[in-house]
């Protein structure tokens, strides 16, 4: 009798173990996130927190592996010191924001033609957005390089009209990487944008005409409030990968072209200086999350009528 | 073929909104055949059709959003067709209402007047007076996802309300309602339009709703107006055999009519203005229906319900084809079972209409 009450009975047991397995194989709760947290946490958490521990400690290297480390405090304190890292971030932000608002300045007018455009002209820009991500990167910041270039399209069209007499110098500069950079990252701006205009209720805008309002008060007054979510997660993408770039910088800005990752390159792969490297990405990363947050709340800001829909 | 319908029939003022000869084309698909319509000061026209009958085309060509291929549209008198439709005296209400989402209720109505440049202080004691109007004032503050379906109308209809609009479009408005709020907010519209004395026209393809809604009636069949009249009119003498089965539930015989009179199922004859092979019409409660085999119109039940007051019989009979029944429910007195052999008469053979044969 006792022992009977002391144990749960064998069947309720079995409901229990059953009810775990149920879970288990049927995928609830949080199961099906399971492989991709152990991803995350071997290819993203754990490498971080390595490179964090390294710009807190004084590292000794030998033949490429770590044989001491001990902690200090002293890379971040000269790296918030030096006037070179304010320099390089405050570029690589004025870089980063600038692209962001001329991807903007670009994109939205491509995205309102298609809200207003045919099926075909929808299907032209989809094409014409999507094509130039399929090819690499690489590629088509050397194309910059043959258009920019001291004998390159751009200077060749200049003298040939008259307006210079000698080829301006154009490339390995702040203006050949910002060029390069709005255009490589304008359909990272236009994907969004395309996305929310899709989505558009075009009867809004009937409504808004029918109620008085010239097309430019439409877009004003309508699509252009509709469309924050996707301004917002297009100058996010695009702040993020321009703030971060490394390779646009590195082949249009020449070699001393300084922005944050390509200081971090040198840092870590030229002068062998790990933790160096390893604070100026904590700055870039803390840096651009600040942004980040900044964006998301201008666009929460801009889109409270979401909220609250319960009625 | 029928001739397009007169449109300017009894009107005693000059019409607020008048449509001549409006045509609209899809490629090879002609939507809008020459139609022609006068809408008058203060009243309710319906565009009746199935869809697809050029309905919502003709209100979309009235509101600027098409232009029709052919004919006129003036509105006072002023040639409409060709100003913009942001500066067309019309305002609509849309079908799923196209509030704004991103604005208050108060902002929704007063976007009309922010864009024809109003003062701020003009704007909102306009906006509150058109909120009282539609019994909305509590609900200034809300977005529109926040309220019902009806309140949402109400809100559309505020909207273009404070414009003072000389024509107002209604297009299908309680589509998105459901079937209990419907018929309460028919009553409420037509009560609060003819307060007004807006002009307006409204599309629907619910014949109850028209009924209801309307001073007259546009039936509407495949781009065209096929007869224009006040609802009882359209009811109880229905221009064609297509208007008579689109409104209300009707009986057709083929029937061959000679010197002024046509011979009906039941044996009995009618006044007939056509001669020759024709159509015969007979609406459900315009038949008797009794047990036994002492008449010409013979059949077996199939099929009955109750409606209320009424019963609606569906009698088989032998000469083939299903006939429908309406009939008095006798208090406490059992119907007419399934399956019983009944007699079937014509209670008055005047009201029976003649059309064309089909």
């Amino acid at each position: 009798m006792s022992s009977a009450t002391a144990l749960p009975p064998r069947g309720m047991l079995r409901i229990a173990t059953d009810a775990t397995l149920d879970k288990l194989l049927s995928g609830r709760g949080i199961w099906p996130a399971v492989p991709a947290i152990v991803v995350l946490a071997a290819v993203a958490v754990i490498p971080f927190g390595i490179l964090l521990s390294l710009g807190f400690s004084d590292i000794a290297v030998e033949r490429g592996a770590i044989i001491s480390q001990t902690f200090t405090l002293d890379y971040v304190r000269t790296a918030l010191a030096d006037p070179l890292t304010f320099t390089v971030f405050q570029r690589s932000m004025v870089l980063a924001l600038s692209t962001m608002l001329l991807c903007l300045f670009f994109g939205y007018p491509v995205a309102y033609l298609f809200l207003i455009g045919g099926p075909w002209v929808r299907r032209l820009i989809l094409v014409l957005t999507i094509a130039p991500l399929l090819t690499s990167g690489i590629v088509r910041t050397y194309a910059w390089l043959v258009i920019l270039g001291g004998r390159g399209l751009v200077n060749n069209t200049l003298i040939e009209i008259g307006l210079i007499e000698r080829p301006l110098r154009i490339i390995n500069t702040h203006w050949a990487v910002l060029i390069g950079m709005a255009q490589i990252h304008l359909p990272v701006m236009i994907l969004p944008l395309i996305a929310v205009m899709s989505r558009h209720d075009r009867r809004l805008d009937e409504a808004s005409a029918n109620l008085g309002a010239s097309r430019l008060g439409t877009l004003v007054n309508v699509i252009l409030p509709l469309s924050v979510p996707g301004i917002g997660t297009g100058a996010a993408l695009v702040f993020t990968i321009s703030y971060t770039t490394f390779v646009v910088p590195q082949l249009l800005g020449g070699g001393n072209y300084l922005n944050a990752a390509t200081m971090i390159y040198e840092q870590v792969v030229y002068s062998l200086e790990w933790s160096k490297g390893s604070v100026s990405s904590m700055i870039l990363m803390a840096t651009c999350l600040v942004v980040l947050v900044f964006i998301a709340l201008i666009t929460n800001h801009f889109t409270r009528w979401t909220k609250g829909r319960e009625a | 073929m029928h001739e397009p319908v007169d449109a300017n029939a009894d009107l005693l003022t000059p019409p607020v909104l008048s449509i001549g000869g409006v045509t609209k084309r899809f490629g090879p698909l002609t939507v809008l055949d020459r139609c022609s319509l006068d809408v008058a000061e203060g009243e309710i026209v319906t565009l009746l059709g199935p869809s697809g009958c050029g309905k919502t085309t003709l209100l979309r060509c009235i509101a600027g959003f098409w232009a029709p291929d052919a004919g006129t549209i003036t509105i006072d008198g002023a040639d409409t067709v060709r100003v913009p439709v942001n500066r067309r005296p019309v305002g609509v209400v849309f079908q799923s209402y196209a509030l704004f989402p991103h604005l208050t209720v108060a902002k929704n109505v007063a976007y009309g007047l922010r864009m024809r440049g109003m003062a701020k202080a003009d704007i909102a004691a306009r906006v509150a007076r058109a909120l009282e109007t539609v019994a909305l004032s509590d609900f200034a503050g809300r977005y529109p996802a926040q309220l019902s379906g009806g309140q949402q109308q109400r809100v559309a209809i505020a909207r273009v309300l404070v414009l003072e609009p000389r024509v107002l479009l209604l297009d299908e408005p309680f589509n998105a309602l459901d079937a209990k709020l419907r018929g309460a907010m028919q009553v409420d519209l037509r009560q609060l339009i003819k307060r007004l004395g807006i002009t307006a026209i409204f599309v629907t393809h619910d014949q109850e709703e028209a009924l209801t809604m309307s001073d007259r009636i546009a039936v509407m069949r495949a781009g065209r107006i096929e007869q224009l009249a006040p609802p009882e009119e359209i009811f109880d003498h229905p221009a064609t055999a297509y208007v008579a089965d689109f409104i209300g539930s009707s009986n057709f015989w083929q029937s061959h009519a000679e010197g002024g009179r046509v011979n009906l199922p039941d044996g009995q004859s009618a006044p007939s203005h056509r001669a020759g092979d024709v159509t015969i019409m007979v609406r459900p409660h315009n038949l008797a229906i009794r047990p036994g085999e002492d008449g010409p119109l013979k059949g077996a039940v199939g099929f009955q319900r109750n409606i209320g007051a009424l019963v609606e019989y569906h009698v088989a009979t032998d000469g083939g084809g299903t006939v429908r029944v309406m009939a008095m429910r006798q208090e406490r007195g059992r119907s007419i079972a399934d399956g019983t052999r009944v007699t079937l008469s014509i209670l008055d053979p005047n009201l029976c209409a003649v059309y064309e044969p089909q």
